[in-house]
């Protein structure tokens, strides 16, 4: 015995006897499925874009490839200002969630606020992009909450005021919108990076040496931390680069509309019901890849543009910045970030169950539950929706997960950097620009099964969030566990249906949480690949966003928060009440 | 004596010719009847126990839930579930046909039923996306009076050839915030088209109208054109009817565009930025942001008051100078799954208790396509109204109704507003 | 003057637990050994003495440095250099680069000069632009000495630095630490568990017991 389970404790892999076995077939196979599901589906839809751009369109009866496409383009009034808005609002918005995330993390890294903070934006991550539109919308309108809290003893408004936002031309509220929403984002990733115990023990011991050597705390956080930590973080933030420039639901509810941001206008080109215009959405969809791919590149390039100018500034022995005066910056624009936050979430809250609240009245004159009552009978439809997608496709991208890590260790060998850069693969190109020629794919295979093309266009981004959260967990596995369940007779299945799974209960619910949400927030997926014919929360939020009744969509937008939140909260409980060992 | 017996055969033949020909005429009209009513039993053995996806605008709540209403009654009826697909634009269906035609799917179709008129209808039936024939079919559709009743005939001057049923009217009518005009000097509540122009210059920022295409911002500047026509000669108003050409856009046009030019400096966000919809901008008049609107549905008025999204004060009025008004149908796709259902749906539409209860104020209040006269005392009864709520447009407001011109204008006045206003400068 | 570091009244907390007591002074070039189990507080001392004392402790007394109270200092400001078990290198700049990052604001070329000429007094000639993880762990040791001694400290602090090298190592470079330390006439403060640290530090011992 002892002979054998030297043996097993010497070989660092594990194979199995019996290659016939169906599970490891299964598991064996999923990284290429996984690899599949996740290219081909973009790479059909781009394709199936490509080609009406270049003027082949049968459904128009133009089948001559010219570039008529594009130059009907070019000749869009206000395409530049279009072009202009989109970047500009997505660069502007991605470099201020990052420098603000830089400087919470460099003022607070070692007080106890960096914890608050995290524990204080945790739940905000949550909230789709259509939900923190509107509660941003609320707040900043002629008639919102800060207009409300300084009329009329101060600015003496009695009917609301001439304003700019939201709405206003130069994108500003749809930078406000993109900045904090994607603000707990970056921050959370960050401090996700800094929570892995060697990473995160190693920085904090250098950052300490550094304070050791004289460098203030933000300065050794920007000098000895930053430098690590900024290659981690390179993936998260081009997602949001590339989500901020090409995304729907914040113009659509924040931006103007003389003229909208690109992908707005691509949007309603598409649903026109003038069909020659979908040759132009088409050329449209293109170009907005490229103005995504472009804001890529240019921040990678900046990116190595700024290492080669400071890379002397690293080791010139500058101690000091002006530490103290940028911690009290930092310290305020914290405060106005989560004020900001938080007004508008009361200010949804209020809005939801409002009687008549005349501006310029802080409160609401009284307070009804009826908002709440009509929409509840209203929404049922919808949220079975909701719940129903969110779980299926949840439930689908987990199971493909699980195989996928349990191969990489059934193997011994990682995933490849090409497996792991796929995965980001639906987070970087911009879903604009695939999304109309995957549900048109689609179609054409088959029309009626509605909900499967939603979950299958769902799938394409849950799966790289599900995977990212439970691939750090999984790898972290002691193999010893397996080693000696093998050594005692059962077979990989059996270990990882006994072994691995319970161990993972806990990182696996988190994993099913954040898939949830993800699902239920979906908004552009949802209505193209189901026809509109399957309403969830969501594409109820949006139509209803800019309708007339805040309070209507107060209430959806609330929902919207609450359906994750849930999926959190049984995440966090369940674990304490089974499979209670496996929680360190 | 041989003459009268002559004249006694034929007056017996004629006599008997003509009774023949009388229950020749009966029997072919209670064939024709009984053929109707056949194929109407016909249409029912197949609609029934099926799903119909009625894709129609979902930016109401109100006439959400009366679309619910009717799902429950037809649910109860013929066992149909009712499915309301919320649409932000109507064109979003049409282009959903459209999508189906070229991938070549031709009876499977996933909309089953479309609430259209206007322009949309217009290019539905120019590409031949709807069913013909069925609507002047149903049996409900004789309430509406067709011989005689153009409004049920005609969408904005093209004749609907049996391919939508009529479900509403409208009218444009407007509302406005009691507290923000308040009557005093500069500040008198505008009731011609002329008015609201000095009212907007001596109140600035507080009107404005929804972004063309908007159907609603639409119909504001086609108010504001045939308003504008009033005094041309009658050669230039009868091209309004006709259809848009390069010709008679430019002489047609011109003085909107004039108007408009006076009009935007005075407007809300000074022009630069137009409101999306016509809901958005009802909650700009909630928000105090604007004082006065306009609607297609008056009813709506008094029920966000109800549900809180109007404050008190608002009052609604129409115009003395003219309300543009037309009819709203319902149309079937060519290639709907449930072509049967759907008309079982639009005949239940067209009743005369589906239409007393649209009519209801407290449900959606959109005026019905039936005729009084058409219909039986207990029938009528049905449409009885009650005590106006304080919002609510007073009854015979609309002293004078204008009708719609020719779609076309519809295409010719959005490219012209976009060429001139649609990129802020 | 002569440098001194001095340890006065200090008494460390765990929770409420009090952990440790101590009154001592070190002069300019001496070493005071401390040695005790593990638990027994040597480590936190360090931190309270360098102003990083976490969470969940707390501490009473003075630190006083050549004549000046520096308790109310951050702790970037008190100029205590530290030697960890780890050599802590950063892994983003190459063995010049750890070195410069240390030293004080100067003329590029001269701090350039200045790193060679202590890289060659270590033995690690040539080896400026090498990256740290390729080091060994003994020439990983000596340069984090080298990164702490030209960051000019006013005192030195040792936290067990020498226990991963292995025997031979061990020996040549406690020598070169602690022949630095008297060359510079530092104070200097270090915690182990090896006798043998001790006898070679020939400074006062002092063993801390685990707490009551």
């Amino acid at each position: 015995m002892s002979v054998a389970s030297n043996k097993l404790a010497a070989s660092p892999t594990l194979k199995p006897h019996k290659s016939a076995d169906i599970f490891s077939k299964l598991v064996k196979l999923s990284p290429r499925f996984l690899l599949a599901l996740l290219i081909l589906p973009v790479i059909g839809g781009l394709i199936s874009v490509l080609l009406p751009a270049f003027g082949y369109a049968p459904v128009l009866e133009h089948t001559t490839l010219g570039l008529h496409g594009f130059t009907m383009l070019m000749q869009t009034p206000g395409l530049t200002h279009m072009v202009m808005l989109s970047v500009g609002t997505g660069l502007i918005s991605t470099l201020l969630a990052f420098i603000i995330t830089l400087m919470i993390l460099a003022a607070f890294f070692n007080s106890p606020w960096l914890n608050r903070i995290q524990r204080l934006l945790s739940p905000i991550l949550v909230i789709p992009h259509a939900a923190a539109a509107i509660a941003v919308g609320f707040l900043i309108a002629p008639s919102g909450m800060i207009s409300r809290l300084v009329s009329p003893w101060f600015s003496g408004w009695e009917l609301a005021p001439n304003g700019m936002f939201p709405h206003d031309s130069f994108g500003i509220s749809i930078i406000l919108g993109l900045t904090l929403k994607e603000l707990p984002f970056l921050l959370l990733m960050a401090l996700g990076v800094l929570a892995q115990p060697e990473l995160g023990k190693k920085l904090r011991q250098q950052h300490k040496v550094a304070l050791n050597l004289g460098y203030c705390p933000m300065t050794a956080f920007f000098k000895v931390i930053l430098p690590s930590l900024y290659p981690l973080l390179r993936l998260p933030i081009l997602a949001v680069l590339a989500y901020a420039s090409a995304s729907v639901e914040m113009p659509l509810i924040l931006g103007p509309n003389t003229p909208p941001t690109l992908a707005v206008a691509i949007m309603h080109w598409f649903n026109d019901v003038d069909l020659n215009l979908r040759i132009k959405a088409s050329a449209g969809a293109l170009l907005q890849l490229v103005l995504s791919g472009g804001l890529l590149a240019l921040w990678l390039g900046g990116e190595k543009t700024i290492k080669a100018l400071f890379s002397d500034l690293l080791t010139n022995g500058e101690r000091e910045y002006g530490g103290v005066y940028w911690q009290k910056i930092t310290t305020v624009l914290t405060v106005f970030a989560i004020s900001f936050i938080l007004l508008s979430l009361i200010g949804l809250i209020m809005w939801s169950v409002a009687g008549f609240w005349r501006f310029p009245a802080a409160l609401p004159e009284q307070l009804t539950l009826l908002h709440f009552k009509s929409a509840l009978m209203q929404m049922q439809s919808p949220l079975f929706n909701t719940l129903a997608i969110g779980l299926v496709t949840t439930l689908f991208a987990i199971i493909i997960t699980l195989l996928c890590l349990e191969s990489e260790q059934l193997s011994a060998k990682p995933l490849s950097r090409f497996t792991s850069l796929i995965i980001y693969v639906p987070l970087l190109v911009p879903s604009i620009a695939f999304l109309f020629g995957l549900v048109w794919l689609q179609q054409l295979v088959n029309n009626q099964a509605a909900f499967f093309n939603v979950v299958f266009t769902h799938l394409l981004f849950v799966l790289p969030y599900v995977f990212l959260s439970l691939a750090s967990s999984y790898r972290r596995l002691d193999p010893r566990f397996a080693h000696v369940a093998a050594s005692l007779g059962a077979t990989p299945c059996k270990v990882f249906l006994h072994v691995k799974l319970p161990q993972l209960f806990a990182p696996i619910l988190i994993a099913a949480a954040l898939g949830l949400a993800i699902s239920f927030g979906q908004y552009l997926p949802t209505l193209l690949a189901g026809g509109g014919r399957i309403a969830t929360i969501t594409t109820e939020a949006v139509t209803l966003a800019n309708g007339a009744s805040r309070r209507t969509s107060a209430v959806y937008a609330i929902m919207q928060m609450a359906l994750p939140l849930i999926g959190f909260i049984l995440a966090w409980v369940l674990p304490k009440y089974f499979f209670k060992s496996a929680h360190r | 004596m041989l003459a009268n017996k002559f004249w006694q055969t034929l007056s017996r033949y004629s006599l008997c010719f003509v009774a023949f020909c009388i229950c020749l005429v009966i029997s072919f009209k209670s064939l024709a009847s009984t053929q109707l009513q056949s194929r109407w039993q016909h249409v029912e053995s197949l609609g029934k126990d099926q799903s119909v996806y009625f894709y129609a605008w979902g930016g109401d709540a109100q006439i959400n839930a009366y679309i619910q209403w009717a799902a429950q009654q037809v649910k109860t009826n013929y066992n149909i579930n009712l499915v309301h697909v919320k649409l932000s634009d109507t064109s979003e269906a049409v282009s959903r046909v459209l999508a189906e035609k070229s991938a070549n799917n031709n009876d499977k179709g996933s909309v089953d039923l479309i609430w259209i008129n206007g322009a949309n209808f217009a290019t539905m039936s120019e590409h031949s996306l709807l069913l013909k024939q069925w609507a002047n079919k149903l049996p409900n559709f004789n309430y509406t009076d067709p011989s005689n009743n153009p409004a049920v005939n005609f969408d904005f001057g093209i004749p609907t050839n049996g391919m939508e049923a009529p479900w509403g009217q409208a009218s444009l009518t407007f509302y406005y915030d009691s507290l923000a005009i308040d009557g005093t000097a500069n500040n008198t509540l505008p009731t011609t088209l002329n008015q609201l122009l000095s009212w907007s210059a001596q109140n600035p920022g507080r009107f404005s109208y929804p972004k063309p295409p908007d159907f609603l911002g639409m119909s504001f500047l086609k108010y504001a054109l045939v308003m504008l026509h009033q005094q041309s000669d009658d050669t230039l108003k009868a091209q309004l009817n006709q259809p848009a050409t390069t010709q008679n856009t430019a002489q047609v046009l011109n003085p909107l565009w004039n108007f408009l030019n006076k009009l935007h400096p005075t407007l809300w966000r000074d022009g630069s930025h137009f409101m999306q919809s016509g809901a958005q901008m009802r909650r700009l008049v909630g928000d105090t942001e604007l004082s006065i609107a306009f609607t297609f549905s008056a009813p709506e008025v008094p029920a966000a008051v109800k549900r809180y999204d109007l404050p008190k004060s608002i009052r609604s009025y129409a115009m003395q100078d003219g309300s543009l008004s037309n009819t709203h149908f319902v149309a079937i796709p060519y290639n709907a799954s449930h072509a049967q259902s759907a008309q079982l749906v639009a005949n239940f539409l067209l009743s005369p208790e589906a239409q007393a209860h649209k009519q209801k104020p407290s449900v959606w209040g959109d005026k019905s396509v039936l005729i009084q006269s058409t219909l039986s005392q207990e029938q009528q009864a049905l449409f009885k109204t009650v005590e106006p709520h304080p919002s609510a447009l007073p009854l015979n407001s609309i002293k004078r109704t204008l009708s719609e011109p020719h779609p076309s204008w519809v295409n010719a006045i959005m490219q012209g507003w976009q060429a001139r206003f649609g990129v802020s400068q | 003057m002569q440098s001194s570091l001095e340890i006065k009244n200090c008494e460390l907390y765990r929770q409420h637990e009090q952990l440790l007591s101590l009154n001592e002074q070190v002069k300019g070039g001496e070493i005071l050994t401390i040695m005790g189990p593990s638990g027994s507080g040597k480590s936190s001392l360090l931190n309270w003495l360098t102003g990083t004392l976490p969470n969940g402790f707390n501490a009473s007394g003075e630190v006083w440095l050549n004549g000046e109270n520096i308790n109310t200092l951050p702790a970037h400001l008190r100029h205590i250099g530290v030697l960890y078990q780890d050599a802590l290198l950063f892994s983003h700049l190459s063995v010049s680069g750890n070195i410069a990052f240390a030293m004080p604001k100067g003329n590029k070329k001269q701090r350039l000069e200045k790193i060679e000429h202590a890289l060659e007094q270590v033995g690690l000639k040539g080896m400026a632009s090498r990256h740290p993880d390729n080091l060994s762990g003994g020439q990983q040791a000596r340069v984090a000495l080298l990164r702490m001694l030209l960051s000019e400290p006013k005192a030195i602090l040792l936290d067990e630095p020498f226990s991963k090298l292995d025997t031979q190592l061990r020996v040549d470079t406690r020598e070169l630490v602690f022949s630095q330390i008297r060359e510079h006439k530092l104070p200097a403060i270090m915690v182990t568990h090896d006798h043998s640290d001790a006898e070679a530090a020939n400074g006062k011992l002092i063993t801390l017991n685990l707490a009551k």
